[in-house]
């Protein structure tokens, strides 16, 4: 069993006697996807930064398939995480499917966290019935054709980057590379956990005190997806911000950190 | 100077690749006479439109999630392959490279596109995927079941064997937990495996109905919390409790015998191939074939040990047991006891009676004797009407305790056996204390034993006696 520190990629930065402030990552990417946030708190808070098993820096040799399945084993990782550095009163921020893992984890533990923000969340992609998640069957398929095709080998300057071949000067950037890698045999299960789970129920449960932060145009999440989180989560504050994208994190670092700023402070 | 630009122009127009340039929003801000042939569209069409919008849909969570974030980290992405939707519906595979512009000031203000046509690349990709995937999927059918193989034939009890399946099913199919149930010698089912899931589960068997839980091939499968939500309340909330979206439920069994079931619980809902049931019940029915050897193991060696009238401890198990409390006295320091019993008027009973009448004798004695011992003690029988106990740890006090309760148990009227036949037992007690006693083997221990019976015997039988 390797620490969850290591296996997680646990990174501690800012203030040590601060609040602490854990900021999870979203599929696709590593903790580098906070790279523009996380300067604008290290002043007040206690910035704990980690890669989910199979992402970024992690130790993919804690990668178990049951487990990682569901969002389930993920939410567990990051109570195991606040149990190991011994975290109370914890701001949670989650991008994309980590906001779901936050929801997880807080109602299984809600008095570990002070507050929940969800960037981008969706608790379910695929449209059901009335529900319009903004994806069909087919449309998650088609991404799994899109990982194995990007993965496979012939897309070769992706799959050095993917793998962290610091060997290739020609890439640049030797830094940035573990910051967004994704292991390649780990992506298409990671995306069936995101993509194919239903987290619906798990909103009404919420007790912390959330913010809902939404980009104005989300092909991942649309807005009404982000309504239909801020009306199933009990007093959520909602924010609309004026960003676009799946990543304003990356793409809109300012307009993210502030909306943080204003709900935690 | 004009030539130059003319040249310029006709590259960036007639290049033999795509050409767009975005800004950092992804909204397209020019695009090239190649892109716009090779797509169908007009140049006003896509001026201001997103160009993730003219991916696939498979292709648009790709650029979402990976290539975006990708981009803005490293400031480039290259040959990254997407699915591209023509003007006419039609579908157009492609590379794409990338790279951010980023102004003097630190501006990330736009985002350079090339697009490569890969049609040919595709078809020859598309085809190693396919075949690929195939490999990948019976490659882990054959894993799992030769693994499976070798953890059961390693495996010498039911538990171990449970444990092997559990572990194969988890790996098999990506299951976060399994539960499995077996059936005992006396048909009731006990849960070897994920006890702690045994109540929701069976609560939900009993709530189980055709709407919500599928039957393939004798495979059950619940796909997913709605539909078990759909069915009602209860069922759901189990589900839920269960933190499971989907089970799937499969019987184990041996020819026509049922052995049991084991249960994979799933963390999202799940669709079930052939394949996935097909795997399922090849490791059920590698399971059953196992445990029906182990069982059948179990039988022999209980025959080998007990004794078939009164299916107590025969004398091989005896002094199996005897040997084995001797050396864990020695270990300890704690004393143990050897209680011999035998049976006063039995002899008269089976002359009288018959042999049929003493039989049913023998067996009430050893019923009694076997309600009337300590859990840990062994209860066997030495031959003919001649009982032994073996009481590990056991010091004085609680050997007479258990002596007389067994002469009290005994010395009961039997239903059938007329008052003028009364069955008394003599009773002789050895203590094996450590460091005091000489015994070095079980057989001097029911010597001396013996011997103590024997003075109760000749005091008059019903009695009992502690040996010297």
């Amino acid at each position: 069993m390797p620490n969850t520190l290591t296996r997680n990629n646990v990174t501690i930065s800012g203030n040590p006697l601060g609040q602490p402030l854990i900021f999870a990552h979203g599929f696709g990417c590593g903790q580098g996807a906070w790279r523009y946030v996380i300067p604008q708190f290290e002043e007040h808070y206690k910035v704990i930064a980690f890669d989910h098993v199979g992402s970024g820096g992690s130790d993919v040799t804690a990668y178990d398939r049951g487990k990682y399945d569901s969002l389930n084993g993920y939410a567990d990782d990051i109570l195991e995480i606040i149990a190991e550095l011994e975290l109370e009163d914890v701001i949670y921020v989650g991008h994309s499917v980590s906001s779901m893992m936050g929801v997880l984890a807080a109602n299984r533990a809600p008095e570990l966290f002070a507050k929940l923000v969800l960037v981008g969340p969706s608790p379910r992609y695929v449209d059901d019935g009335s529900y319009k998640g903004g994806f069909t069957q087919d449309a998650i398929d088609g991404l799994i054709d899109s990982l194995d095709s990007n993965y496979l080998g012939w897309s070769s300057l992706m799959a050095p980057v993917i793998m962290g071949n610091p060997e290739r000067p020609e890439l640049g950037a030797e830094l940035t590379e573990s910051f967004c890698a994704v292991n390649p045999t780990i992506a298409g299960q990671f995306a069936r956990a995101t993509f194919l789970g239903d987290n619906r129920r798990d909103l009404a449960e919420v007790t912390v005190p959330t913010l809902v932060l939404q980009s104005s145009d989300d092909a991942i999440a649309p807005v009404e997806v982000g309504e239909f989180v801020r009306d199933s989560i009990p007093g959520s504050t909602y924010v609309v911000m004026t960003s676009r994208g799946h990543v304003p994190n990356l793409s809109d670092p300012e307009q993210v950190a502030a909306n943080i700023r204003s709900f935690i402070e | 100077m004009t030539d130059d630009l003319t040249l310029s122009h006709d590259l960036y127009d007639n290049a033999p690749c795509g050409l767009l340039l975005t800004a950092a929003d992804d909204s397209v801000t020019h695009v090239n006479e190649t892109f716009l042939s090779w797509t169908g569209y007009r140049a006003d069409e896509l001026i201001g439109r997103d160009f993730h919008s003219l991916l696939s849909a498979g292709s648009e969570v790709f650029y979402a999630t990976r290539y975006q974030a990708e981009l803005w980290v490293r400031g480039e992405a290259r040959e990254v392959a997407f699915t591209l939707v023509r003007a006419d519906g039609t579908e157009m595979p492609i590379l794409v490279n990338s790279r951010l512009v980023v102004s003097d000031a630190g501006d990330r203000s736009a985002v350079r596109l090339a697009v490569f046509d890969s049609t040919a690349r595709q078809d020859y990709e598309r085809e190693m995927l396919i075949a690929k995937r195939q490999a990948e999927v019976s490659e882990a059918s054959v894993r799992v079941l030769q693994q499976a193989s070798a953890h059961f034939l390693a495996a010498t009890t039911e538990q171990e064997i449970a444990v092997a399946l559990a572990s194969a099913t988890t790996d098999a199919f990506s299951a976060f937990d399994t539960a499995v149930m077996l059936y005992d010698d006396a048909g009731e089912f006990v849960f070897v495996v994920g006890d702690y899931l045994a109540d929701a589960l069976v609560e939900l068997d009993t709530l189980r109905t055709d709407d919500f839980a599928v039957h393939v091939e004798g495979m059950t499968m619940i796909t997913s919390q709605n539909e078990a939500y759909a069915s009602s309340e209860r069922a759901g909330e189990l589900m839920r409790s269960l933190r499971a979206e989907a089970i799937t439920a499969v019987p184990i069994s041996d020819g026509d015998v049922m052995l049991g079931a084991f249960m994979c619980l799933f963390g999202r809902p799940r669709e079930f191939d052939q394949r996935a049931v097909e795997l399922h019940h090849a490791l059920a029915r590698q399971a059953g074939v196992v445990i029906a050897r182990v069982k059948l193991q179990a039988a022999i060696r209980k025959l080998a040990m007990h004794d078939q009238l009164t299916g107590l401890a025969n004398r091989n198990l005896l002094g199996e047991r005897l040997s084995h409390a001797m050396a864990v006295s020695n270990r300890t320091g704690e004393p143990m006891a050897l209680i011999f019993v035998d049976l006063d008027g039995f002899k008269n009973v089976n002359d009288a009676l018959g042999h049929r009448v003493g039989d049913l004798v023998l067996q009430t004695v050893a019923d009694r004797m076997s309600g009337s011992v300590r859990e840990v003690d062994i209860v066997g029988r030495f031959g003919g009407d001649e009982f032994l106990v073996v009481c590990e740890n056991s010091d004085r006090d609680a050997a007479v305790l258990v002596a007389e309760r067994l002469a009290a148990e005994i010395r009961k009227p039997i239903a059938g056996i007329p008052e003028r036949f009364p069955i008394t037992a003599s009773v002789g007690v050895a203590m094996y204390v450590p460091g005091e006693s000489l015994e070095s083997d079980g057989d001097a221990l029911v010597r001396r034993a013996d011997t103590a019976m024997y003075a109760s015997k000749r005091a008059g039988a019903d009695g009992i006696t502690f040996a010297t």
